[in-house]
Parts: C-alpha cells; sequence; structure tokens
C-alpha cells in the first residue's frame, strides 16, 4: 500500500471514529451503569445480558481504532457479565474500574 | 475489481470494513445491516465473499450462512464469518459449520484485505 492510501485511510478512519463516537461513549455509560447497579444489589439478568453484549461490541471495535488495551478490557467486562456473576464487592468494583478505563482511553484517542 | 458483501448489524464494524476493503484494495462493497438483508443483496447482487458477523439479532451469522447455502443462487459464494469470539470452543464450532474462514475482531484495516485475498487465493 502507498503512503498516499495509508494515510487516506488514516485519515478516512479518524472521521468515522468521530462519527461513531458518541456511540462507543453511549456503550461505555452503560457498563458504567450496569457496574453501579451490581454495587448497589439492583442489576437484573436482564441488565446483565446488555451489559455483556455492549461489552462485546465495544471489544470488537476498539481494538480496529487502535485501542487493543480497549478491547482486551471490554473482552473482561463481556466475560464477567457473561457468566454466572459473582455479585461481591470486589467485582462489581472491577467492573467499575474497567468502564472508568474505557472512558478514558476513548476520551485519549486522537 | 473483487466484489465483497459485509454483513454486519453493526453500523461502525461495517463502515470500517467497508472502508478498508475499498480504500486499501480497491474492492466494490455492498454493505448488509441483517441477516435478512444480506440473504437479498447476496442473491441480487452475486458477490465473490461475504464477510458475515456471527452475532446478529434475529437471524444470526450461522442461521444466515444456512440459508445462504439452501439458495442456488448463493450456496456457491465463500462465506467467512467475523467473531469477537476468542474461545477455542466458540472457534471451532464456527468453523465446523463450512464457512470458509473465521477472522476475529477487532481486525487490523491496513491489513484486513490481504487476509480476505490470502484466504480466497487472490493474491
Amino acid at each position: 500500500m502507498s503512503e498516499a492510501n495509508e494515510s487516506l485511510l488514516a485519515n478516512a478512519m479518524d472521521r468515522l471514529w468521530v462519527k461513531f463516537l458518541p456511540q462507543m461513549e453511549e456503550r461505555v455509560a452503560k457498563l458504567e451503569k450496569a457496574a453501579e447497579s451490581l454495587m448497589s444489589g439492583a442489576l437484573s439478568e436482564e441488565d446483565q445480558r446488555r451489559a455483556s453484549a455492549e461489552a462485546h461490541k465495544l471489544a470488537g471495535v476498539l481494538g480496529t481504532f487502535g485501542l487493543q488495551q480497549g478491547t482486551k478490557l471490554a473482552r473482561e467486562a463481556e466475560e464477567v457479565y457473561a457468566g454466572t456473576l459473582d455479585r461481591s464487592p470486589a467485582v462489581s468494583e472491577r467492573l467499575t474500574q474497567i468502564a472508568e478505563q474505557l472512558r478514558g482511553m476513548i476520551a485519549g484517542r486522537k | 475489481m473483487h466484489r465483497v458483501l459485509i454483513i454486519d448489524d453493526e453500523d461502525d464494524i461495517r463502515e470500517v470494513a467497508a472502508l478498508s476493503l475499498e480504500t486499501v484494495a480497491g474492492w466494490e462493497v455492498m454493505v448488509a445491516s441483517s441477516g435478512a438483508q444480506g440473504l437479498a443483496r447476496a442473491a441480487t447482487y452475486q458477490p465473490e465473499a461475504i464477510l458475515l458477523d456471527v452475532m446478529m439479532p434475529g437471524m444470526d451469522g450461522p442461521a444466515t450462512f444456512r440459508e445462504l447455502q439452501k439458495n442456488p443462487a448463493t450456496a456457491h459464494i465463500p462465506v467467512m464469518l467475523l467473531t469477537a469470539k476468542v474461545q477455542a470452543t466458540d472457534r471451532t464450532r464456527f468453523a465446523g459449520l463450512g464457512v470458509r474462514a473465521v477472522l476475529t475482531k477487532p481486525f487490523d484495516p491496513l491489513t484486513l484485505s490481504q487476509q480476505v485475498a490470502g484466504i480466497l487465493g487472490w493474491n
């Protein structure tokens, strides 16, 4: 691939990032909400299933935009929500931390 | 110029994959946002290959693949599944469906077309 095409692709990817940023932020907000609900004991099975789906979507897309660590964290959240959920404070704290880290990574992507 | 159909309900993935194949490889790309739409587009557009997401609401990737196989107009088209599932058990199950390959999300937009071309012998 020529340098010109590579630059064309990088610029187009940046435009797509801007276009889909609100969608990704919304997905992170849903993960934050799910972690809060887990912490307060209000997370339903349906909320848990949705949180797993949101994390799955983030895992699939973040690395495509160069955020491989974001994919790794989202995958960790997906696996926690997809399994039999351990409702201990340690788990809800970890899920809160993951959501916060994802928000920071997304905000920090140039 | 090769012609590829991308079937994925996630608009961000669909647009990035289309951009990648068009910009890097210069291929002609058509997209569909559901299994049902993908079946119709595959039959009329006759792509040379299909990239098919696994997890979609309604008709998911495996169900869409089975429908593509049932239709003589689309049964010959090679299908590559796209999935963010990384567990070996999932990947083995998907590969067992009879698809040409299972590709992982996230993918690198710079190299996706090389990966597809390599699988299909387009190099």
